[in-house]
């Protein structure tokens, strides 16, 4: 049955009962036209049974953890386990950020998210920036023995640890080494590449633009290969949409976005004679939620249904670890406003909750300072405690997809799954995520986007509070203080470190590391992400390991589409 | 032919961050204002920003800056100024925190523009600031 | 036209021709806004033109333009040779502002002395060229630059004009852009003297290639126009590109005098069109709308029609 069939409801009184409310709400509300959401659907004052009903249950929803899975990955979802508190985490020096991560595990985090400095996104090792610049939002890290510093006392064999940590992968190479030294079987190192994706790099220019696209296409696929092989608790691909929609993409479009490059991914990997119900099962997403409440809720159940459909149809996969999909979420900075900041605690919330309502499977909040500077340690407790608040005291996830069913919420799912399947039918006539990135489609299309909603908000047609409407006149000191960068003395100390090290290493292996390093790189079939590895062990430096593959795999350029 | 050009406009992003999402929005801005925006990628060296100023002779410079880049424009500023082109207004857009703002505007940053301003101050100003920039060049060079 | 509201002081042009690059941008600026303010500087760089060789490179958006730009830029610069590009991007025709970006694919020249690049817009020319970026090659002529490369969108009129104002012509296509018939639009292989190929190794880039040169023997030029296979984006094929226009450049049969002479032709036209179009358009005299009405009736011919208006203009 068709969404355009006419239902055919028995309901006595329903037409009549109807036809009131109809009057009586044109006699209040006027006949303004309805809004649409962020991915242009029409939203309707209200929904019922006409537009669904429980005799679609099954087709659409079924239970959680089987057929499309809309309602949940799992039989169980947050009853069982709840979501992973993944705080993002990324300070200064080594030292600071194992503090940092000390007093998060401290207040209930059960798992580790690393965000390098900017430097190291960019390929570079400290000494190669201006030090104005360094540890300001992220952990400078550039050898194993600063990887060693940061998981000091944290026991890495039974923490999951997200390493923010684009191609070549040089900190997750650092980590596998700093096990090997601990003894720390390899198997049992969990957690993901969380920046793996480097589609959505190139398409948001963000910090860490290094290798050239080809270049970048073979080491992710040589990177999830050796997951693969030898880190069997590891997810090496994280499919990242929360970049789409933070440079603007609608959230339909970050998600058709999203799946076109997980497609790509996995007929890369495919193509490399990689078995799909291997692979699949190490996918995981990550998402932006953003303030539009249930369309962040739709849009996800809708993703779920999809995926399904593409592990099955596209790849034949017949694993049901394949079909699950697996997501990370993280409440939208983009949201958040630097007017009256204390208003961010609400917006976090109610992202929070999209994302609880969402099925997800582990959660970032931002803390209320965000858009002021790095977020101070007094916010990033909040923004923990507030997860914790809607778990316990609002008993948000006792009931699993407790939204299932709701007529609005099934109608706008499935209209959300029209729009993505749209997007990504655009992309697949494009010849693929690859080509559709390299020819510039997706950056035009991502900056539209981003035009036509600031111009919703410049007109006032999209309010932000504090900021086009309901503002205060503020004076600064009413505003939070910011984190300050470490000091000076923190920076030149680390680069003491960085020169300490370097001066005590063993130089001829750390060249003898670097020249495989290009020879893999040369090479058709030789594994470079094993040679990152081993180049880390052997002592080359983050800035050299990825300075070395410039050489042969270029120099990424973005495509910059104005 | 007319003897007023439309504002030229740089806009650029020095230092780590990568993020352009606001300075293309600005961009289209300025150019649905009638200005003439020489739009660069991020992480311009500022030896190149200065060269950029001064081959295409722009009369604003605008610096989009997300995390902490910001700090590098003493550095820009004095640049500038040694090039010989001290007239050329610098604004900041993005994520300042207050007492950097100030700290800027002292070494003589024209303005700064948080998350949330509007349209209408960014273009009104930049505009403001290209009037000066070019009545200064008059006066310099004729 | 009227006095010039100051004399531009000579010490700009002395330092121009002295190598000043800040004296040079602020002469490009002076250039755009208004020929009074521009004549003593154009007669202080007279004496000092005719060095620099213009080339013009054209082609359909997504051909690869900038990129092969900025290649061919590297191998002068390997060669020892200074070069100016002059980069054109459309203004909007509602705003009359513009995002000039085609210098974005050339950012690996920064800090290049030898290397200078300008944006400009065109203004609401039509055909993407204006009289001021065709008097900055004398400006740049007279800086001592060898090279000076015209980049423009081609668009048909925009090539034809292009053509006309530089030394010599690039014509830049590629395969995938949905239309291999469009270089034989507008006359284009006429005015052509190399046909490049750009992203010459992906699919159809053999097919267009063969097309090209099947196409070049119906033109009037004949057989003789070289076409080339360019991948701007590794450098592929572009050394051999500047091989074959030095070779042109040295065959080239007019002087560098009768070069200039052949562009101020063309700014000549821009003029005559523009008044045609003053004359025609809005604020036009009532007559123009009778001899509008007689053409639509058939009582004139459009040509007749034409001389009579000329006729009023200069008895």
């Amino acid at each position: 049955m068709s969404l355009d069939d006419p239902r055919q409801l028995s309901l006595p009184g329903f037409e009549a009962a109807k036809a009131r409310w109809q009057q009586e709400f044109a006699a209040h509300a006027g006949d303004a036209p309805n809004p649409r959401n962020r991915s242009g659907i029409e939203i309707k004052p209200l929904y019922t049974p006409e537009d669904w009903g429980p005799e679609r249950y099954m087709d659409d929803l079924g239970f959680p953890g089987q057929g499309g899975m809309t309602r949940g990955i799992h039989a169980s979802m947050h009853r069982g386990r709840t979501w992973t508190q993944r705080q993002l985490a990324g300070l200064g020096v080594p030292a600071d950020y194992n503090a940092r991560l000390k007093a998060l595990v401290e207040s209930g985090a059960s798992a580790a998210s690393l965000i390098p400095c900017n430097s190291v996104y960019r390929g570079y090792d400290a000494d190669e920036v201006d030090p104005l610049l360094l540890g300001t939002c992220g952990a400078v890290v550039n050898t194993v023995d600063d990887m060693a510093v940061c998981f000091d006392g944290i026991p890495i064999g039974e923490f999951s640890t997200a390493l923010n940590d684009p191609s070549p992968f040089t900190l997750l190479a650092f980590l596998i080494n700093v096990a090997e030294r601990r003894g720390v079987p390899l198997a049992s190192l969990s957690g993901t590449s969380n920046q793996s994706d480097y589609l959505s790099h190139f398409v948001c220019n963000h910090m860490f633009f290094r290798l050239a696209l080809p270049g970048a296409r073979r080491v992710l696929v040589d990177h999830i290969a050796y997951a693969q092989a030898k880190l069997p608790s590891w997810n090496p691909l994280s499919v990242v949409g929360q970049h789409m929609q933070q440079g603007g993409a609608t959230p339909a479009e970050a998600m058709g976005f999203t799946l076109s490059s997980a497609i790509q991914y996995a007929e890369d990997c495919r193509a490399a004679g990689m078995d799909p119900d291997r692979f699949l099962p190490t996918f995981t997403f990550f998402f932006d939620i953003s303030i539009s409440f249930f369309e962040e809720i739709a849009k996800v159940r809708a993703a779920r249904r999809i995926w399904r459909r593409i592990t099955e149809e596209r790849f034949g996969a017949r694993n049901p670890k394949a079909w699950r999909f697996k997501f990370h979420a993280q409440t939208s900075g983009v949201d958040l406003t630097r007017e009256q900041p204390l208003n961010n605690l609400a917006r976090v919330a109610v992202q929070a909750m999209a994302g609880i309502f969402g099925g997800l499977q582990s959660l970032h909040t931002d803390a209320f300072d965000e858009v002021l500077s790095v977020p101070t340690e007094k916010a990033a407790r909040v923004a923990i405690a507030t997860q914790e608040i809607l778990k316990r005291e609002a008993h948000l996830t006792d009931v699993i997809d407790p939204l299932g069913g709701s007529y609005y919420v099934e109608t706008l799912t499935n209209a959300m799954e029209a729009e993505i399947e749209a997007v990504i039918a655009r992309i697949d006539e494009a010849g693929g995520m690859y080509a559709a990135v390299e020819s510039g489609l997706v950056q035009r299309m991502v900056g539209d986007s981003a035009l036509a909603f600031q111009e919703k908000v410049e007109t006032g047609e999209q309010t932000i509070v504090g900021v086009n409407r309901f503002r205060v006149p503020e004076t600064a000191g009413e505003r939070p203080e910011p984190l300050r960068p470490p000091p000076m003395e923190r920076i030149e100390a680390q680069l003491a470190e960085l020169a300490r090290f370097r001066a005590e290493r063993d130089r001829g292996a750390a060249t003898r590391g670097l020249d495989a390093l290009a020879r893999a790189a040369d090479s058709e079939d030789e594994n470079v992400f094993a040679a990152v590895v081993d180049a880390a062990g052997a002592g080359a430096t983050h800035g050299e390991i990825c300075g070395r593959l410039r050489e042969t795999l270029g120099f990424g350029n973005p495509l910059i589409v104005p | 032919m007319t003897d007023s050009l439309p504002p030229r406009v740089l806009v650029t992003k020095i230092g780590l961050d990568g993020h352009d999402r606001g300075s293309r929005v600005v961009a289209a801005y300025l150019r649905d204002a009638g200005m003439e925006v020489i739009y660069t990628p991020p992480w311009q060296e500022i030896a190149h920003v200065v060269q950029l100023a001064q081959q295409e002779d722009v009369d604003v410079i605008g610096v989009s800056s997300l995390s902490t880049d910001h700090r590098l424009i003493p550095k820009l500023m004095a640049a500038l100024a040694e090039a010989g082109l001290a007239h050329v207004r610098v604004v900041v857009g993005g994520i300042v925190p207050d007492e950097d703002e100030a700290a800027l505007r002292e070494i003589g940053v024209a303005a700064v523009y948080h998350p949330g301003a509007s349209r209408d101050e960014i273009v009104g100003g930049v505009a403001r600031f290209a009037r000066e920039a070019q009545a200064e060049k008059e006066e310099a060079i004729g | 036209m009227g006095e010039p509201a100051e004399d531009v002081r000579p010490s700009l042009a002395e330092r121009l021709l002295a190598g000043d690059r800040a004296a040079l941008a602020r002469a490009l600026t002076l250039i755009e806004r208004g020929h009074d303010r521009v004549r003593a500087l154009m007669a202080a760089l007279g004496p000092h033109l005719g060095h620099a060789l213009a080339l013009g490179f054209t082609g359909p958006p997504g051909a690869g333009k900038s990129t092969l730009v900025s290649a061919v830029v590297a191998a002068l610069r390997r060669s020892g040779r200074s070069v100016a590009v002059i980069a054109v991007d459309p203004s909007s025709p509602i705003s009359g502002g513009a995002i000039l970006g085609d210098r974005l694919r050339m950012g690996e020249h920064a800090g290049d002395e030898g290397v200078f690049i300008r944006s400009f817009a065109s203004r609401g020319h039509v055909g993407g060229l204006t009289p001021a970026a065709v008097r900055a090659i004398d400006a740049f002529d007279a800086a001592g630059f060898d090279v000076v490369i015209l980049e423009t969108v081609g668009a048909g009129q925009s090539d034809i004009d292009v053509a006309e104002v530089a030394d010599l012509r690039v014509v830049l296509d590629a395969p995938g852009l949905g239309d291999d018939v469009q270089a034989m639009k507008a006359g284009i292989l006429d005015i052509a003297d190399v046909l490049v190929v750009n992203k010459g190794d992906a699919a159809g880039a053999d097919a267009l290639h063969r097309n090209l040169k099947g196409a070049r023997g119906l033109s009037a030029r004949g057989a003789s126009t070289p076409v080339l296979r360019t991948v701007a984006t590794t450098g592929e094929g572009v050394d051999a590109l500047v091989e074959t226009l030095d070779g042109l450049a040295e065959a080239l049969t007019l002087t560098p005098a009768e070069r200039r002479r052949r562009r101020a032709r063309r700014l000549l036209a821009w003029a005559a069109e523009a008044l045609v179009a003053r004359l025609v358009g809005e604020g036009r005299a009532p007559g123009v709308d009778r001899l509008s009405d007689a053409i639509l009736a058939a009582e004139i011919a459009p040509d007749d029609a034409a001389r009579r208006l000329l006729a009023e203009l200069a008895p």
